[in-house]
C-alpha cells in the first residue's frame, strides 16, 4: 500500500498522460490539466511531478517531436508503464470501495 | 517567429543551472508557451512571465549535480542559517526590536539617499555638462564682501561669440518675475475668450534650448525658438490646452494683448532634474527688443548668459580672458556716460564661470530668481542619514552583546565538541548578515510605503529606481557591509567565552562590555537630543518669521490678481468694492512686500550729485494713494502720495533705510534723483520687510505714484469676520465686470508663508527625523532594560522576599539608565547649541537660542526614556518572587 501511494496532483498528472497517450509532454499535460480542473497549473510543478513519477517507475519517456516553435528542441514524451497503470487502478479501487461504504444516511444528512 | 525571443540572459541562466537530461524538454516547453503568449498578450508581459518560469524551475530537481554543493562549508552554512532562524524565533521580542530598529534606520537612510542622489544629479546629465557654464558678475565691494549676480547687458551674447574663439555657443535667459512677460501671465489660446492664469514664463535664446538639450515632444531644439515671437511650451501645458494634437503653429495671447501674439514653435518634455525645471514657457529672445536700441546698449543688466566652450578650454584662463568684456565694454560704457563708477568697476568687478552642474546647489549667494536648493541642507541630510544608521547599528551591537549570556552556554558547548574560534565568528557573522538582509528587505518595504509622505514633506517627486539594474546589487552589498559592521564586535565578543567558566555557570552574565554598551547608549541619546534641539530651534525660527512684526499687516488682506485686463474699468471696480461695508481700503499696485511680485533695481542720488557720489541702490515701487493704508504700513513723517495733487507725479515717499543711506537730514522736502528727473520727498514710511528675512537688511525703497498703466494686482483690506461672505461678494462683483475671466485671489498671509516653505520643510523634516531617531534609540533602550530586568530576576526576587518595596526595585532598575540619559544631555547641549547657531547664522533676522530649548528637550528625552525603561522595570518589580526563584 505504502509503495503505490499517489498524491492528488500525481494522480491527475498520470491520468493526463493516459488521456494524451502518444503526445504527453510537459506543456500539453499542463494544458490538459488546466482544461480539466479549471485551475492554474504552473509548468514547473508539472515537470517536477513528471521527474518524480519517472523515478518511481510509473512513467517512461523518450525524446522526439522537435519544432521551430520550440527553438528546435525535442519534447520529452511520456507514457504510462505497467506499474503506473496499476497504481492508478489501485487508487481508483480504493476510492470506489470507500464510496460504497458511506451509509445512505450521511448523504441525506448532506442535503439538509 | 524568429524575432520573438525571450531575453537571452534568462535562457542563458537556465542553461547554466539546468541538467542536460531535462534542459531541452523544459526549455522547449517554455519557448512554446512563450510564443503562444506573445500572440495573446504583449511581448513585455510574455518576457516577464518567461523569466518568472525560469525562476520557478530553479529547484533541486533541475539543478546540475555540481551546483548542488555538498561540501562541509555548505553544510555549516545551512546549519548556521538554521540556528539563526531558531534564535530568531526563540525570542521574538528581541528579534523584532533588532530587526525593526535596523529596518527603520535603513528605510530612513534609503529615502535620504534617494533624495540626495536626486539633488546631486541636477544638471549633470548633459552630454557636454563639463563645458557648459553660466557667467556671473562678481563684485567685491570695498568692505570686501562678495556678491554675485547672473546679470549682463543684452549685447553680451554676440560679444561672447565674436570676441572669444573658445566659445562655441552662447545663449541668454531672463527669468525675473515681472520683467515684461517673464514670471506669470494671463494666457489663452487665440480664438478662445477666457484667460487662464499661468506661471513660469521666461525669456530664452534658441541657443540655450540647444545647449541644455531640452528634450522635445514636437518640433526640434533648433527651430523651436528660432522665429521671432515664438514660444516653447511644456508637455503638461500642451496637454492642458491642446489635448491630443500637435500645437506647433498655433497662436496664443498673453494678458489680452491681441497686438503682439506668440506662435508655438515647439513642445518640450516637462523639464526634470534641471535648474530650469520650474519653467513651463520659454519666450524667444530672437529678434526681441524690449525698447529701442536695447539690444545694442551696455546700459541695462538683465540677461543671464550661458556659454558652451570648446573641449579642453581651461576655466581659469577663460575667466581671465573674459575680463576683456569688463575692460572694453562695461567700463567703456561708464566712461562714455562720464560716470565716476568706471574706476570702481575696473577695480572690483570680475566675471565668474559657474559650471552648469553647480547652479542648482551652489547659487545661494546669487540673486537669480531661479528655484535652487541649498548644498548645506543636502549635506545636513546626509549627516542625519549616517547618524540614524549608526544608531541602528549600535542597537544591533548592544542587543547582541547584551544577549550574550544566553548564548554563552551554546558557545561553551560548541568549543567543547571542537569548534574553532573562527567557526564561531563565522557563525555569528552569518547571523548578523542574515539579520541585516532581513532588515534591508523590511526597510525597503517601509521606505516604499513612506515614499509618498516623504515626497510631500520634502517637496520632491522621488520614485524608486525600479527600471534600473543597480539598486538590487547595491542593496545586497549594503546589507553585507552593515551585517559585518554590526556583527563584528558581537561575534568576537561572543566567541571569546571560555568553555570551562561558561559551563560551570560562573560567567558574569552580560556585565562584560557594559562600559562600551553604556557608551553606545550615550551616543544614541546624544544624537537624539541634538535632533530634538534642532527640531525645536527650526520650529521656533519658523514661528518667529511667521509672526514677526514686518512693518506691514498681512492679515485680512485679499489680493485679486489679473485686474490689468479690466483696463479703464479698474477704477470703477475699485469704487464699487469700497461700497461694500466690510472693505476698508483698496490699492492697485504690482509691487508688494511678498515674494513673486514686481521688483527692480535703481540707483539714487541727492540732487546734483549723480556723477560725484556712488549711487545708493534701491527699489522704486509704483503705487497708488491707498497703498499704505491697504497694506497697514506706518507713515512716520509727512504725507502719502495723492491723486488730487498734480505735482505728486514728481513726489516720492521713501523708507527709513533710504533716509539713512542717502544721509537726508531733513527728509521731507529733500530732493533726490534716480539719474533722470528730480523728485521731492514728501513722506517717510517705517521700514517694512519686503525681501526674505533670511537675506540682507531692509534696503532703501521709494514709492512713486503709479500712473504708467494698469496694475495687475488689487490689494483689498477687510475688517470682516465672515471671510466666505466677503469673498462671495467680491467674486460676485468681479463676475459682473469680467464675465470672461474667472477671478483669482489669494490671501496675503498665505502667500507670505509660502515664501518660507523651505524653512517649514526643514522644520518638518527635522521633527520627523528627531522622532525616528528617538524611536530607534528607545528601541535599543527598551531591549537593554528588558534584558537587565531578566538578568536580575533572581536578585529582584530575593530582594522582594526580604521586603524590598516596589518603589525601591523600580529605582534600582531605572536609575542606571537615567544616569546615562543625563550624561547624554550634558554632552548634547553644547553640540546642539553650536550646530543650530551655525544654521541660524544664515538668517539676518533670527531668534536667539534660549536655555529653555535645552530644558524642554532634556525633560522630553528623560521622560521618554523613563517610560521606555519603566515598562520592563515595573514588570520585573511586580512579579511573584516564587516564580523567579523556582527554577533552581
Amino acid at each position: 500500500m505504502k509503495g503505490t501511494h499517489l498524491g492528488e496532483f500525481e494522480e491527475l498528472v498520470l491520468l493526463a498522460v493516459g488521456i494524451l497517450s502518444g503526445d504527453a509532454y510537459g506543456l500539453s499535460i499542463t494544458d490538459e490539466l488546466e482544461k480539466q480542473t479549471k485551475r492554474n497549473v504552473t509548468i514547473s510543478a508539472v515537470h517536477k511531478v513528471l521527474v518524480r513519477l519517472e523515478g518511481k517507475g510509473y512513467l517512461k519517456s523518450h525524446m522526439g517531436g522537435a519544432s521551430d516553435l520550440r527553438g528546435g528542441r525535442a519534447k520529452k514524451l511520456y507514457a504510462l508503464t505497467g506499474m503506473g497503470t496499476r497504481a492508478l487502478k489501485q487508487a481508483k479501487e480504493l476510492r470506489n470501495s470507500m464510496w460504497n461504504q458511506v451509509p445512505k444516511v450521511a448523504w441525506e444528512g448532506g442535503k439538509l | 517567429m524568429k524575432e520573438n525571443l525571450p531575453p537571452k540572459w534568462a535562457m542563458r541562466f537556465f542553461s547554466w543551472y539546468c541538467k542536460d537530461e531535462l534542459k531541452d524538454a523544459i526549455l522547449g516547453d517554455m519557448l512554446e508557451l512563450y510564443h503562444r503568449r506573445v500572440i495573446r498578450i504583449t511581448k513585455r508581459k510574455a518576457d516577464w512571465l518567461f523569466c518568472w518560469n525560469v525562476l520557478l524551475f530553479f529547484q533541486p530537481f533541475t539543478l546540475k549535480k555540481n551546483l548542488k554543493l555538498h561540501s562541509n562549508h555548505t553544510a555549516m552554512l545551512q546549519h548556521h542559517i538554521k540556528i539563526t532562524w531558531r534564535t530568531l524565533l526563540k525570542d521574538k521580542l528581541y528579534s523584532s526590536i533588532k530587526i525593526g530598529g535596523f529596518a527603520l534606520g535603513i528605510a530612513i537612510c534609503l529615502l535620504i539617499a534617494l533624495f540626495v542622489k536626486d539633488e546631486l544629479g541636477v544638471d549633470r546629465h548633459y552630454e557636454n555638462a563639463e563645458s557648459i557654464y553660466r557667467i556671473l558678475g562678481a563684485t567685491s565691494n570695498p568692505e570686501d564682501t562678495w556678491s554675485r549676480a547672473s546679470c549682463f547687458p543684452a549685447p553680451i551674447k554676440n560679444t561672447l561669440l565674436e570676441d572669444f574663439p573658445e566659445v562655441e555657443k552662447a545663449g541668454r535667459l531672463i527669468s525675473f518675475d515681472g520683467w515684461f512677460d517673464a514670471g506669470n501671465n494671463l494666457f489663452r489660446p487665440s480664438g478662445q475668450t477666457s484667460n487662464v492664469y499661468e506661471e513660469r514664463f521666461a525669456y530664452a535664446d534658441p541657443e540655450l534650448i540647444e545647449m541644455l538639450q531640452v528634450p522635445m515632444v514636437y518640433g526640434s531644439q533648433a527651430t523651436a525658438l528660432s522665429q521671432p515671437n515664438s514660444i516653447l511650451i511644456s508637455k503638461r501645458k500642451a496637454d492642458k490646452y491642446y489635448p491630443n494634437e500637435n500645437p506647433i503653429g498655433k497662436t496664443i495671447v498673453l494678458n489680452d494683448d491681441e497686438e503682439s501674439t506668440f506662435v508655438i514653435g515647439g513642445v518640450m518634455e516637462n523639464l526634470k532634474s534641471s535648474h530650469l525645471s520650474g519653467f513651463d514657457f520659454f519666450i524667444t529672445l530672437s529678434g526681441k527688443e524690449f525698447w529701442e536700441g536695447e539690444q545694442n546698449s551696455w546700459c541695462c543688466w538683465n540677461y543671464s548668459p550661458y556659454i558652451q566652450v570648446r573641449r579642453g578650454t581651461s576655466e581659469a584662463e577663460m575667466e581671465e580672458k573674459l575680463l576683456h568684456i569688463r575692460d572694453k565694454y562695461v567700463v567703456g560704457w561708464f566712461q562714455e556716460q562720464e560716470d565716476q563708477r568706471a574706476g570702481v568697476i575696473q577695480e572690483h568687478f570680475s566675471l565668474d564661470m559657474q559650471p552648469i552642474g553647480d547652479i542648482y546647489l551652489g547659487s545661494q549667494d546669487v540673486g537669480d530668481f531661479l528655484v535652487v536648493s541649498d548644498r548645506q541642507i543636502v549635506l545636513l541630510f546626509m549627516a542625519i542619514a549616517v547618524f540614524i544608521l549608526l544608531l541602528a547599528c549600535i542597537n544591533f551591537i548592544n542587543l547582541s552583546t547584551a544577549k550574550s549570556a544566553n548564548r554563552a552556554k551554546e558557545v561553551g558547548l560548541r568549543k567543547v565538541v571542537g569548534s574553532h574560534r573562527t567557526n564561531l565568528i563565522g557563525q555569528f557573522l552569518t547571523e548578523s548578515i542574515i539579520y541585516s538582509i532581513v532588515s534591508v528587505v523590511v526597510g525597503v518595504i517601509v521606505a516604499w510605503f513612506a515614499m509618498p509622505y516623504f515626497n510631500a514633506m520634502a517637496g520632491k517627486s522621488l520614485e524608486f529606481p525600479l527600471t534600473e539594474w543597480w539598486p538590487i546589487p547595491l542593496l545586497l552589498v549594503f546589507a553585507l557591509v552593515m551585517g559585518v559592521i554590526s556583527g563584528i564586535y558581537p561575534s568576537f565578543y561572543l566567541s571569546a567565552f571560555k568553555p570551562i567558566s561558561v559551563l560551570r555557570g560562573n560567567i558574569s552574565r552580560g556585565s562584560r562590555g557594559s562600559f562600551l554598551r553604556s557608551g553606545l547608549v550615550v551616543f544614541q541619546f546624544v544624537t537624539s537630543i541634538v535632533l530634538i534641539v534642532g527640531a525645536f530651534v527650526v520650529h521656533r525660527q519658523m514661528q518667529y518669521i511667521l509672526n514677526k512684526n514686518l512693518g506691514f499687516d498681512k492679515d485680512q488682506v485679499i489680493q485679486v490678481h489679473g485686474v490689468n485686463t479690466m483696463k479703464e474699468k479698474q477704477k470703477v471696480f475699485k469704487n464699487e468694492l469700497l461700497n461694500l461695508s466690510e472693505i476698508q481700503f483698496v490699492s492697485a499696485s504690482d509691487f508688494l512686500p511678498i515674494k513673486g511680485t514686481s521688483r527692480n533695481g535703481n540707483s539714487y542720488w541727492k540732487e546734483g550729485r549723480t556723477k560725484i557720489d556712488e549711487g545708493v541702490g534701491g527699489q522704486i515701487w509704483w503705487v497708488d494713494a491707498d497703498y499704505i493704508d491697504a497694506l497697514g504700513m506706518n507713515l512716520i513723517e509727512g504725507r502719502m502720495l495723492s491723486h488730487d495733487i498734480g505735482a505728486d507725479t514728481a513726489s516720492l515717499v521713501v523708507n527709513q533705510a533710504m533716509v539713512k543711506e542717502l544721509g537726508l537730514e531733513q527728509p521731507i522736502g529733500a530732493r533726490i534723483t534716480r539719474g533722470g528727473p528730480v523728485f521731492n520727498v514728501i513722506g517717510v514710511v517705517e521700514d517694512f520687510h519686503y525681501e526674505s528675512l533670511r537675506g540682507s537688511r531692509i534696503e532703501p525703497l521709494a514709492m512713486g505714484r503709479g500712473d504708467y498703466g494698469f496694475a495687475s494686482i488689487l490689494s483689498i483690506r477687510t475688517n470682516t469676520s465672515d471671510m466666505p461672505a466677503t469673498l462671495a461678494s467680491i467674486s460676485g462683483l468681479w463676475d459682473k465686470f469680467m464675465p470672461q475671466q474667472p477671478i483669482r485671489y489669494s490671501f496675503m498671509d498665505e502667500t507670505y508663508a509660502r515664501a518660507y516653505e523651505d524653512v517649514k520643510r526643514t522644520s518638518n523634516l527635522f521633527s520627523t527625523f528627531a522622532i525616528f531617531g528617538i524611536i530607534v534609540a528607545c528601541l535599543g533602550l527598551f531591549g537593554l532594560s528588558a534584558f537587565m530586568a531578566e538578568q536580575r530576576r533572581k536578585e529582584i526576587s530575593i530582594r522582594k522576599v526580604l521586603g524590598a518595596s516596589l518603589q525601591a526595585i523600580f529605582q534600582l532598575l531605572t536609575l542606571n539608565f537615567l544616569k546615562l540619559v543625563l550624561i547624554s544631555l550634558v554632552v548634547a547641549v553644547p553640540i546642539g547649541w553650536y550646530i543650530m547657531q551655525t544654521w541660524l547664522d544664515d538668517f539676518e533676522y533670527r531668534i536667539d537660542i534660549h536655555w529653555d530649548v535645552f530644558v524642554l528637550s532634556g525633560v522630553m528625552v528623560v521622560f521618554i526614556a523613563l517610560i521606555t525603561v519603566s515598562f520592563e522595570s515595573v514588570k520585573a518589580a511586580i512579579i511573584n518572587p516564587a516564580n523567579g526563584l523556582r527554577s533552581e
